[in-house]
């Protein structure tokens, strides 16, 4: 075991790294848009994670991951973000078994055994419907920013019914919506619930198996979490910072030597 | 190290490889000879080809042309030109590449399959196939014949036998009439034991990748099942398969693997990718990941002729097509996935979700489901075509492959 680990982890919408010390002390972060050049934002990510740590990087292990993991060209090896994710919240809390990541552009759904590794996953990315980009959408035809609409659907107790599965499909229905004068609080939690409706039968495919945890960077989003928790009839841990949980797998891998 | 010396590293290349070019390429010479004498019928892979092959009826198979397209990584075009006269994309791309390449036979690879006198149409595969072959039939004016082997659930009672023993009846009078041909006692015998012959030694191949390290992978068994696809019942394939048999007992023998350094056994399900077949299982290679067993070509094993059962060699053919396992339950997919990572103690299994064939991909998420808690090993499916590479991401294919692979380790 080395005395510290990297794990950089360039997703569709961010790249986020993260440098980790042998108690699994973060020593330094960073995350920032992936952008159209992927190289840069890496290049970023060290300079920024050098200069935090004040450490040399040249002689620490980078384990990279995420759909650009084979850019990273000083990576040891590149590990898949299902492995990564599934490592890293078993390192922040072991009793989870499930594991559902919510990205900008995908969302994947893991079922985490007792020592930290998958046991089966099914990933969505192919589709925009349940994923962050869903949320943009609708956040544009309401005409709020994406930080508003999660506060603004936990305004509603009775939210309008989205049922397309498709986002082109859904955005039509929320400004029929709009057309026909619901409220945009209504609107926004119904947008919610369906998302967290697709999610679900996203992770039924996998078996639900509590505790369940959220990552990516919609679990920030308070609504999502709360009809995500009642759909799945379960309450949600969700990690302190859920959009690094990727990295932070990839630099325990870094950090032991082995996936 | 050039590239070519490296794949040659990880990959054993088989010698009978040799023997099987020259086959294929006179069957296509025989295929056009056939067509000249107005004597050639285009067949569906699970179709009783004894019955024609018996009465001096040449065939040519559209599936294993597409399979060809796929190779030459033309499928987007090929299919394009059945998208072009309005098919859709989403049928089935073995019947796009031949509806295709019948339109436009110059830009289609081997200038498209020799031109049909007739056609016959099988639906224990699925029913595509009599779609299919009606719209290539408005193209060629080539008649259809429709062998009916309605699904099977829960074994075949005798209504079903007799109803599907008619269909054959039916084929022997529409070849009478169509080629100017009979059917002798004699020749169906002589057919039905040079069939029966062939598929014996193929399974024999097949059973000895129960063998670690395993004597085939993947790709040399989608190539050498070519032959018994398309040839059963003719002299000109068991040699072919008796040399097979001989190099594969052989590595069995010397404990030679068809990929140097054997290291984690998985077990395909469907179609290969044929645009990728040799990129996607020589890459796993490269990592020790063997594929001793497919459901795919083990589905060509059923033999017509069976040492102490009867001589009606009729009945038997009714019952060997109708219990193909595309024409039966989930379950019997299911059972037959859970025997072959039992009996070939594989480790895991990747599904090939072929968005042309519904048939064969329909209920792959259930079946995992199923098959993962029968058997305790894991697996993964993954999208794309065999043919038509515009729905063949391999990005997100190798993420899930990898994620597999990573549980391993
Ligand atoms: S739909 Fe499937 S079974 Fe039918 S012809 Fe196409 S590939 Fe074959």
């Amino acid at each position: 075991m080395s005395k510290f680990g990297i794990g950089i982890d360039i997703g569709s919408t961010t790249a986020k790294g993260l440098l980790i010390d042998s108690d699994m002390k973060v020593c330094a972060k960073h995350i920032m848009l992936t952008g159209a050049a992927a190289s840069q934002a890496i290049d970023k990510i060290l300079e920024e994670l050098e200069s935090q740590s004040g450490l040399q990087l040249d002689d620490i292990a980078i384990i990279s991951t995420g759909y650009g993991r084979a850019r990273v060209e000083n990576a040891e090896k590149s590990v898949t973000e299902i492995t990564c994710h599934s490592r890293g919240v078993h390192s922040l809390n072991p009793e989870i078994r499930l594991l559902i990541d919510v990205g900008g552009q995908d969302s994947k759904v893991i079922r985490i055994g007792k020592k930290g590794r998958p046991e089966d996953f099914e990933l969505n990315d192919k589709c925009s419907a349940g994923t962050g980009r869903f949320l943009e959408v609708m956040a544009r035809v309401l005409g709020i920013t994406i930080d508003e609409l999660g506060p603004l659907a936990l305004q509603s107790d009775s939210p309008s019914s989205i049922s397309s599965t498709c986002t082109v499909f859904a955005e039509s229905e929320v400004i029929g919506h709009i057309g026909a004068g619901a409220k945009p609080d209504d609107i926004a939690a119904g947008i919610h619930d369906s998302m967290a409706t697709k999610i679900v039968a996203l992770a039924k495919r996998v078996k639900v198996v509590p505790p369940v945890c959220v990552t990516g960077g919609v679990a920030l989003n308070p609504a999502f979490r709360h009809y995500l928790s009642k759909h799945l009839g379960t309450e949600l841990w969700i990690p302190e910072e859920p959009q690094f949980t990727g990295a932070l797998g990839a630099a325990v891998i870094a950090l032991n030597g082995k996936s | 190290m050039t590239e070519k010396k490296k794949e040659e590293k990880v990959y054993r290349q088989l010698e009978s490889n040799k023997l099987l070019q020259q086959i294929m390429f006179q069957y296509m010479l025989e295929g056009h000879q056939a067509s000249e004498e107005n004597r050639l019928a285009w067949v569906t892979s699970g179709f009783p080809v004894e019955i024609p092959v018996a009465m001096g009826v040449g065939v040519s198979y559209p599936e294993q042309y597409g399979a060809v397209v796929g190779s030459q990584k033309v499928g987007p075009e090929v299919c394009g030109y059945a998208e072009e006269i309005g098919y859709s994309q989403e049928l089935c791309s073995y019947a796009r590449a031949s509806i295709g390449s019948v339109e436009k036979p110059d830009q289609s690879p081997m200038d498209g399959l020799p031109t049909p006198q007739a056609l016959l149409a099988g639906n224990n595969i699925c029913g595509t196939v009599l779609r299919w072959y009606d719209a290539v039939s408005e193209q060629t004016g080539a008649p259809v014949f429709l062998f009916d082997t309605p699904p099977i659930t829960d074994g075949q009672p005798d209504h079903h036998k007799e109803y599907v023993r008619n269909g054959l009846d039916r084929l022997v009078d529409f070849l009478g009439t169509t080629f100017n041909t009979t059917l002798t006692d004699e020749r169906m015998h002589e057919v039905a034991d040079l069939s029966s012959k062939a598929l014996e030694l193929w399974n024999k191949s097949l059973t000895a990748c129960k063998t670690s390290p395993t004597p085939l992978n993947c790709a040399d068994r989608f190539l050498a099942m070519a032959p018994v696809v398309s040839m059963r019942g003719t002299e000109l394939i068991i040699d072919f398969y008796e040399t097979l048999l001989d190099e594969v007992e052989m590595r069995v023998k010397e404990g030679l693997g068809a990929i140097r350094d054997e290291k984690i056994r998985l077990l395909w399900d469907n179609i290969p990718p044929w645009h990728s077949i040799f990129r996607f299982f020589n890459g796993l290679a490269k990592r020790g990941v063997a594929f001793p067993a497919d459901t795919y070509t083990h589905a060509w094993s059923g033999k017509l002729k069976i040492e102490g059962e009867g001589d009606d060699l009729f009945d038997s053919v009714v019952s060997i097509y109708s219990n193909v396992y595309l024409n039966k339950g989930l379950e019997a997919k299911i059972d037959k996935m859970c025997e072959l990572i039992d009996d070939y103690n594989l480790d895991g299994f990747v599904m090939f979700s072929v968005r042309s064939c519904k048939r064969y991909s329909l209920g792959q998420l259930v079946s995992k489901e199923i098959v993962s808690e029968r058997t305790g090993v894991p697996g993964v499916v993954i999208e794309g075509d065999m043919v038509d590479s515009r729905v063949y991401n391999e990005a997100q294919i190798q993420t899930r492959v990898d994620a597999l692979l990573e549980m391993f380790m």
